[in-house]
């Protein structure tokens, strides 16, 4: 399980370090890890981007010294319901932050013009103390991840102390939908349980479920709703540790799911580096649609249209990451990385439906697919 | 195909125009207005300026009820002006007659070129209202003023002369016009008649302009300038601005000469030593010595290729006239009250082969207007002295004022558009041979060089008035910087104290230390904000020593300054809301 961070101490340092600096005059700067992509390091053997040396720091000046006032501000807030175990939203909060403000004149030079102001507020106290936002109760809301299977069995233990157990099975048609920070859940199958399967469509997750998907394998299957949550993210990486699963990523070939989807969700990504440890299941493999899904099984696919600014740009940014991206520039990702230089040669694109085109009186072909790549092994 | 081929007709110059008046400035009723207004003026503005008179010119526009065409007034323009007169045989000529110029292709920088204009306004009042113009003119000479009646003979483009009498007129010399016309009047606008007149009043300081428009009050705007600009003389053509044609044409000019003569005496830029250089091109030394009308076609083509070959020097810029720096800044006063304005008056240069000059005027007005800094710029654009008001899009003074990267200025700017504020543009290019686009002379051909020698002008203008919006944005830099500390300082630490549990004398020391911090930065933009105000300074005792002209604003940016200057304190006094002063300071001030 991992390591709470102790969101409470860390507050504590870091004011105490500005204090001091300021009764000595000194400039108080403040330094959090830059997370972005020229500061990641991949490697297989951890199997998640890593942060690198690169630091950014935020000196006290008379230009930071509004943001570092509603930061502390806005920290306290944060301190107290952490002390009283209450969770908001970003938007509940600025609430607060407003209220907060209108019964105490003296701090109406920190007034939030609009949410937006509160929630950079936010991000910036995360950055200082490198925690996710969930570690200070902030909560978003819950997106993705909802899974069915009859074998498995989630423990929880509420902030109070309570205990409850969620039977998948007794569920229903409803499934379970894991919380944005989902660690400290365990996780248990009352029968072996053969692979899990991650969909990019919460449509066609429903679909595979509807047919009696999850009834006839002893499996585990969620729907990822597009980009991955921090939810989806933290839940499969619990899967893969607690369960020792093969998970498989069933979804589009084209070149925004292999670096916004499956990279996220296998590697982390580079805006959230110091949490990816929690947040990513390197063990992930990518099941298709693979290239040669599509001579294979006669899939109907498209040419990307280089004029819809969305497609091209995630072109350019295939290309980009081929150059630049520690993970698909490691020889273990080569498979993925050739995925990448296909789409970028060939510009086309094939969705994950277009495996109901190959026998269209047949529901569960797709499911016979998925079942017959697992089975020889034909995935990346 | 039997029927007989059709007789052909020549027409005269008059039936031309009067079928294609929208060639000339009459395509719409509001520019109908306009261009009437505009062809009086600019005709008494050259006329004095011909005669050496400072001009005193007035205009009257009325509203005579609804016209006999749909959608317009019928309107009488009254253009009245001190100038030298014209015999009643140059009126008729003037006011009937296409075509009869004194300065047509004379090379010089005058308004008016081609005698076009004012004829097209009497046929234009004539085709609408079915009379002519009425004109009372005196001369010097004259003991009595001439009244007349001019209409144009169409169809054999003469001027008719009617009703001639002789009147009473209270001044020794000048020449009055009325207009009779279907129009519609705008007033401010792309055609609106007020821009064209403060237009006319910014680029022509000497010139004391009284009108009235419809039922408002007489306004006069009076000169800022007692001197007349001197026109300069037409200089001789340049062989590399001429067509084979025109080079032929031109011999004849000169009489029985030896072509070499002509050579030397028709054109600008030739001497004996270009007259040596063109033997090596294949121009015999005979033919030089031939007389220009014993030399053949053939000889003529030889020496002008020969001339396009051999390099020469550029054409001469003596023929262009200038508004001056010192002028344009008393004129700019005129249009409103401004806080700072910059003004560049460049030097003549060469610009497609032909002597061109641009000044321009760049000012912020006090009055910001309802929309202040969303507004684009009031953009004013002259040729020759003459507002231009229509098709400002594809003129190259527009283009070379979009070229020009603003912002660096401190001006906001939309990506290749004018900039926005509350700012006059004012541009004027002089030159004997402007190029328009249109007979109606409305828009600027915008070649590269011209757009590129405006463009210069601009940013030289720019980077003046730059000095002064730096500075305002260094006050306002100073004034956020200051407020931030005496704001946020103490919630800062305030904020801190409660996480860490710190005590009185901690928040005390921590705000000591924070006011010294802080109070360091706020020093430093103190010390930018003198510079700024130095350099800003400079520049107004700079315009001042060119144009003896400083912003007529009374509440004006630069008294805002002072005050913010006078406020600034030492680093040690600044004191942070809810914080005692530092004692320690005052200590070490004792020791």
């Amino acid at each position: 399980m991992t390591k709470r961070i102790d969101i409470k101490n860390l507050s504590v340092d870091m004011c105490e370090r500005l204090l001091r600096d300021l009764e000595r005059a000194k400039r108080p700067v403040l330094e959090a890890t830059k997370c972005t992509l020229d500061n990641s390091l991949y490697n297989p053997k951890v199997g998640y981007l890593t942060p690198g040396d690169k630091k950014v720091q935020t000196e006290l000046n008379v230009s930071s010294v509004q943001k570092m006032s509603r930061a502390i501000f806005i920290l306290e807030i944060l301190l107290r319901n952490l002390d009283v175990g209450a969770t908001n939203t970003k938007r509940e909060i600025y609430y607060i932050a407003k209220g907060e403000i209108k019964h105490n004149a003296a701090l109406k030079p920190l007034d939030f013009a609009d949410q937006n102001e509160s929630d950079e507020i936010i991000d910036f106290i995360c950055e200082m103390l490198e925690c996710y936002r969930e570690d200070v109760n902030c909560f978003a809301n819950d997106r993705g991840g909802q899974t069915y299977s009859q074998q498995l069995v989630v423990h929880e233990t509420m902030p109070d102390g309570t205990k409850a157990i969620i039977d998948l099975s007794r569920l229903g048609t409803a499934p379970f939908q894991p919380k944005n920070r989902p660690q400290d859940l365990k996780l248990r199958a009352k029968k072996k349980i053969d692979f899990c399967v991650i969909v990019e469509s919460e449509g066609t997750a429903n679909t595979l479920v509807n047919s009696g998907f999850t009834k006839r394998h002893s499996c585990i299957l969620l729907g990822a709703q597009g980009v991955p949550s921090n939810a989806v993210r933290g839940w499969t990486k619990l899967i893969q540790d607690q369960l020792d699963v093969p998970c498989y990523f069933f979804g589009d070939l084209d070149a925004y799911t292999m670096q916004n989807i499956f990279r996220t969700l296998k590697a982390g990504s580079a805006g959230s580096l110091i949490r990816n440890s929690d947040f990513s299941a390197p063990e992930v493999r990518f099941l298709g649609v693979l290239p040669e899904d599509i001579k294979k099984y006669d899939l109907p696919d498209y040419a990307v249209k280089e004029n819809d600014a969305s497609e091209s740009r995630a072109l350019k940014k295939a290309r980009d990451a081929l150059n630049n991206d520690p993970f698909f520039k490691d020889k273990r990702n080569k498979g993925v990385a050739d995925i990448l230089k296909w789409l970028i040669v060939h510009k086309r694109r094939c969705e994950q439906q277009a495996y109901f085109s190959v026998n269209p009186r047949d529901p569960l072909m797709p499911e016979k697919i998925i079942l017959d790549k697992i089975k020889n092994k034909n995935f990346v | 195909m039997a029927k007989a081929l059709q007789e052909i007709t020549s027409a005269s110059s008059a039936e031309y125009f009067s079928k294609n008046l929208q060639q000339v400035g009459f395509s719409s009723y509001t520019k109908a207005l306009l261009t009437t207004i505009k062809e009086a003026v600019d005709n008494a503005l050259d006329a004095c300026e011909e005669a050496g008179i400072l001009p005193e010119v007035s205009v009257v526009v009325e509203r005579l009820g609804e016209a006999a065409a749909k959608g317009a007034d019928k309107i009488r323009v009254k253009v009245e002006d001190n100038g030298p007169g014209l015999s009643v045989d140059d009126v008729v000529k003037v006011f009937g007659e296409y075509l009869a110029s004194s300065k047509f292709g004379r090379g010089r920088c005058t308004r008016g070129q081609q005698g076009i204009g004012i004829s097209a306004v009497t046929t234009w009042a004539q085709l609408t209202n079915a009379r002519g113009v009425v004109v009372i003119t005196k001369t010097a000479k004259m003991r009595q003023a001439v009244q007349c009646l001019v209409e144009v003979d169409i169809k054999h483009n003469k001027g008719v002369l009617k009703d001639k009498k002789t009147v009473e007129w209270d001044r020794p010399n000048g020449l009055s016009c009325e207009f009779v016309i279907d129009a519609r009047i705008q007033l401010q606008g792309e055609g609106g008649v007020l821009v064209y007149l403060n237009g006319t009043s910014l680029v022509n300081p000497h010139l004391t302009l009284r009108y009235k428009i419809l039922d408002q009050e007489w306004v006069e705007m009076t000169r800022v300038s007692e001197e007349l600009p001197l026109i300069p003389p037409a200089t001789e053509p340049h062989p590399h601005t001429m067509k084979l044609g025109e080079f032929m044409a031109h011999s004849h000019l000169f009489g029985r000469v030896k072509v070499g003569a002509w050579l030397k005496k028709g054109f600008s830029r030739i001497s004996d030593g270009v007259l040596n250089e063109l033997a090596p091109h294949g121009v015999k030394k005979n033919i030089l010595e031939k007389s220009v009308d014993a030399a053949t076609e053939d000889d003529f083509k030889n020496v002008f290729s020969a001339l396009q070959k051999v390099k020469l020097m550029a054409p001469s810029t003596k023929s262009v006239l200038a508004i001056g720096e010192e002028s344009l800044a008393k004129s700019i006063q005129r249009v409103g009250a401004v806080d700072f304005f910059s003004v560049v008056s460049r030097k003549p240069t060469i610009c497609d082969f032909k002597p061109v000059l641009v000044e321009t005027a760049v000012a912020r007005l006090s009055d910001r207007g309802e929309k202040g800094e969303e507004e684009t710029v009031s953009l004013l654009r002259f040729a020759n002295r003459v507002p231009l008001q229509f098709d400002k899009a594809a003129c190259a003074m527009t283009k070379a004022v979009q070229s020009v990267n603003w912002r660096t200025y401190g001006l906001n700017q939309p990506k290749e558009s004018l900039p926005n504020g509350p700012y006059i543009i004012a541009i004027s290019v002089v030159s004997p041979f402007i190029k328009f686009k249109n007979a109606s002379k409305e828009t600027v051909d915008a070649s590269d060089e011209l757009v590129e020698e405006i463009r210069r002008a601009m940013i030289q203008a720019g980077q003046r008035l730059s000095k002064h919006i730096r500075r305002e944005e260094k006050e306002a830099d100073l004034e956020m910087k200051r407020r931030h500390i005496e704001q946020f300082g103490p919630i800062l630490v305030d904020g801190c104290c409660r996480i860490v549990k710190a005590g009185k004398g901690r928040r005390e020391k921590a705000l000591e230390g924070l006011a010294k911090l802080l109070g360091r930065e706020a020093h430093l933009a103190e010390k930018e904000l003198k510079e700024a105000v130095e350099h800003s300074e400079k520049a107004l005792a700079e315009l001042q020593e060119k144009t003896g002209i400083l912003p007529s604003s009374e509440d004006t940016e630069v008294g805002a300054t002072r005050r913010v200057t006078r406020r600034i304190m030492e680093p040690e006094q600044l004191s942070l809301t809810g914080m005692e002063q530092p004692k320690k300071a005052a200590k070490k001030k004792k020791r």
